[in-house]
């Protein structure tokens, strides 16, 4: 396929993604306003708007991060992360960067595909936010994420398992890599750091991945930081863990390339591999030992820098390398 | 439907309810108008042979059921994102192509006389535009005069010397046809990039699931074959042994035609390549592919000669290739259209594209001209400029409606600004007279109503031969009494069916 073509595959991956992962960070959010403490909330903000890579909302010069998010209010903050489209991560932004990428492969996109992401661009287009947060706002970002879900599901059942799915699934896990990444160093070094109140419970971050009733029937229904950090990073069983989205990640790059025509090892495969000694580097003996604290050893810092440079081999490899490299011999 | 669904009709052109009669609700709202052709209906109000079946059906047919019909094609049209862009002052507004569902009928007979018009006067385009470029001897005998061609704007000096594979210039055309109470006659040739045939495809796609009880009952000719055609044409350019590799280059998606672009490519399986995608080494053509550069064989080209190629054409062009044009000149890479080939749609030229069929294949046109005025003479200056509110002006290079003067609907201020264009460079300008559009039913605000309609049939010529789609993009004026069809101009589209003989 073409090199454009591909690098739209990739970014189309990327952006669904990114949506659901917003989507779903937001609804779990949302659905705690009913009952959850002011200051709670507020710190849910900060985590939430920490792992989207997001700014504090504008505040008086002499408050500081947390205070930010005490004073804004709930409605603006939603609002920002579901319907402004000049936040380039909210979720409009990227449902319509998603469809124009896909809008530039009419010929490689299934119909159906094309027409189930071009629905959900008009729905969340065309809806109406103000009034949707008067009845119950976790309901439209549930309807979103419903949306995606198909959209996954389509994807599943039609697209043929040739390069232009590979593409977008390599870029659909390159990005839940790095989201998962940024999402479990904000909750352990915010969202929970040691002594903090008020403070996330680990349990919330298991519901968000959707992992929670999978712990408990590992584990049990005590929820402890160690055993989490570890289910989330090296399970490779649980759809959002950082394993599970690198062994697709490596699937994907060895479909690609299967024999690294162009290169011994394609500097993407290196990459991924590397990443994956990061992970067993840091796994310790998981039935003898808890794993080192993540943040402390600096784990998630190297993923992050990892996950960037597994990204830009990508594009590199793929769509921007030097024409003279590219020559039929 | 029988004569008693239509009450009565004025001959003299003032419009007169034709329905009324308890059952024939959607037709209350139809006039007939005899200055205007009506596809529908007889001048006496009856329906005509051919439409007789669709009529009944649309009498028997409820409002509000016509309604969900409708609805259900525009949907069809909003879910599949069958849009065109339209380039506003500020922003790029993406727009979903008006359709309505109520078919355009044409005969057999009818359909063959607007084939045959059509391949004769592409067989005449492409000699005219190998001999302009080649041998000259139209020019030499004042078909049409030299400074005419020489100083067209579409006239490329580059093509001079260049033989297009197997001397077709034009692969793909486009040919407007209108009806008038005179008969068929061609308003315009679009042989550039005419656009418009994924509507026409989408078009069918949709009344065929809206209305399948009659498009079977009618015995419709099927277009579907088209990018399949499309793909053999542009295949048999090229000397390639082997499958040639065929792309698509587009501008890109704010190209107001994008859609049909990424459609065309997607069903021929061939790439949709943008310039930034080509490479050209060694007076070949390569796409960069993921896996490495291709080779191209074949470009369907649906950009302008201009920005084809920055190296030979405009330098500041983003959207061609580089060395594009030297690998044509090499018979390396087939493009189709061929360069220079907005000549021969040139609406001054067009005004002796009569003559050239006569020449260059001594018959007589079958499909006849629209009057034209050239304002490049006298007498052409004086005509438009003493008739300015009874006549179209237009750019002797426009298209898509833009930049064009309809006398009858303009203001005096208005034909004054555009004297004075006219004045300033007036080989710029023809005139044409207000075409009596033929109408046909649509439906509109819940009810069925007489609308002006054209059609673009399609023509491809590749080695063996041409083919005409039966079918063509048919284009409504959905405003009451506009006679502008361009969809960038609010115009809509509607489903042609060919009925066999």
């Amino acid at each position: 396929m073409l090199a454009r073509e591909a690098a739209d595959f990739y970014w189309m991956g990327r952006y669904v993604e990114r949506t659901e992962h917003t989507a779903r960070l937001l609804r779990h959010q949302l659905t705690g306003l009913v009952d959850t403490p002011a200051d709670e909330l507020a710190l849910g903000w900060r985590v939430l708007y920490r792992t989207l890579g997001q700014s504090a909302p504008a505040t008086p010069a002499d408050a500081d991060e947390a205070e930010a998010f005490l004073i804004a209010d709930a409605y603006t903050l939603a609002g920002t992360l579901v319907e402004d489209r000049m936040v380039p991560d909210s979720m409009i932004s990227c449902w319509r960067a998603a469809r124009a990428n896909a809008s530039q492969l009419r010929p490689q996109l299934p119909l159906r595909v094309w027409t189930c992401l071009n629905r959900g661009y008009l729905w969340i287009r065309d809806c109406d936010f103000p009034g949707a947060w008067k009845v119950s706002p976790a309901e439209l970002v549930s309807e979103g994420i419903d949306r995606l879900r198909l959209l996954a599901g389509v994807v599943g059942a039609v697209m043929p398992r040739d390069d232009a799915w590979r593409f977008l699934e390599l870029g659909r896990f390159v990005e839940r890599f790095q989201h998962q990444t940024a999402l479990l160093d904000t909750w352990d070094r915010i969202g929970c750091a040691p002594g903090q109140r008020p403070a996330l419970s680990w349990a919330d971050l298991l519901r968000v991945c959707g992992a929670y009733e999978l712990y408990c029937r590992r584990h049990a229904m005590t929820v402890r930081r160690d055993e989490v950090l570890d289910l989330m990073i090296r399970n490779p069983e649980v759809p959002r863990s950082l394993r599970f989205a690198l062994h697709r990640i490596e699937s994907m790059l060895m479909g690609i390339d299967p024999l690294g025509n162009r290169h011994p090892l394609a500097p993407p495969h290196r990459m991924a591999l590397r990443l994956a000694a990061v992970l067993e580097a840091d796994s310790g003996d998981s039935d003898n030992a808890a794993p080192a604290p993540a943040g402390e050893s600096g784990l998630f810092e190297r993923l992050t820098g990892n996950g960037q440079a597994l990204h830009d081999r990508v594009i590199a490899a793929y769509v921007d390398y030097p024409i003279a490299e590219g020559l039929p011999t | 439907m029988n004569a008693s669904d239509i009450t009565s009709t004025d001959g003299a052109g003032n419009g007169r309810n034709v329905a009324g009669t308890a059952g024939a609700g959607v037709f209350a709202e139809y006039d007939l108008d005899s200055r205007f052709f009506d596809e529908l209906f007889e001048p006496d109000g009856t329906a005509r042979s051919a439409t007789r079946r669709l009529a009944g059906a649309l009498t028997r047919i409820p409002p509000e059921e016509l309604a969900r019909v409708q609805d259900s094609v525009h949907r069809l049209f909003l879910h599949e994102g069958i849009t065109f862009t339209v380039l506003g002052k500020r922003e790029v507004s993406e727009q979903i192509i008006p359709i309505d569902c109520v078919p355009r009928i044409l005969t057999a007979a009818e359909w063959q006389h607007i084939e045959d018009g059509i391949k004769q006067r592409m067989r005449a385009v492409n000699l005219f535009l190998r001999d302009i470029y080649n041998e000259g001897n139209s020019l030499r005998d004042g078909v049409v005069p030299p400074d005419l061609v020489l100083g067209c704007p579409e006239y490329r000096v580059e093509m001079r010397g260049v033989r297009a594979p197997h001397d077709v210039y034009v692969a793909v055309g486009g040919t407007d046809v209108v009806r008038t109470n005179d008969g068929f006659a061609v308003l315009e040739d679009n042989m550039r990039v005419p656009s418009g045939v994924s509507y026409m495809l989408a078009c069918r796609e949709a009344t065929k699931r809206a209305l399948p009880a009659l498009y079977r009952e009618h015995r419709v000719r099927e277009v579907s074959a088209y990018p399949e055609r499309l793909y053999s044409t542009l295949v048999s350019l090229s000397s390639r042994a082997g499958t040639p590799r065929v792309a698509v280059l587009t501008p890109g998606r704010y190209n107001s035609a994008y859609y049909e672009h990424a459609f065309l490519a997607g069903q021929m399986g061939a790439d949709l390549v943008e310039g930034r995608d080509l490479v050209v080494h060694n007076a070949n053509l390569y796409a960069r592919m993921s896996s490495g550069l291709r080779r191209i064989d074949v470009v369907y080209r649906r950009i302008d000669d201009d920005f084809t190629d920055p190296v030979t054409f405009r330098g500041d062009s983003m959207l061609g290739a580089a060395g594009l044009f030297h690998a044509y000149r090499a018979g390396n890479v087939v493009l189709a259209n061929a360069p220079g080939t907005g000549v021969a749609d040139d609406k001054a030229i067009y005004a002796f594209v009569p003559d050239i069929i006569r020449y260059f294949l001594a018959e007589e046109p079958i499909l006849a001209n629209v009057e034209t005025h050239l304002c490049r003479g006298p007498e052409g200056l004086a005509h438009t400029l003493d008739n300015l509110q009874d006549v179209v002006v237009k750019e002797v290079g426009g298209s898509g409606g833009y930049g064009m003067l309809v006398g009858p609907q303009s203001t005096a201020r208005e034909r004054e600004e555009y004297a004075e264009r006219v004045r300033a460079d007036p080989a710029n300008f023809i005139a044409q007279p207000v075409l009596d559009l033929s109408r046909a039913g649509c439906f509109v605000a819940g009810s069925l109503q007489p609308r002006h309609v054209d059609v673009r049939p399609f023509t491809l010529h590749g080695r063996d031969g041409q083919h005409v789609v039966p079918g063509g993009l048919c284009r409504v004026a959905l405003a009451k009494g506009n006679l502008v069809v361009n969809s960038s101009q609010g115009g809509g589209c509607k489903d042609l069916w060919v009925l066999r003989g």
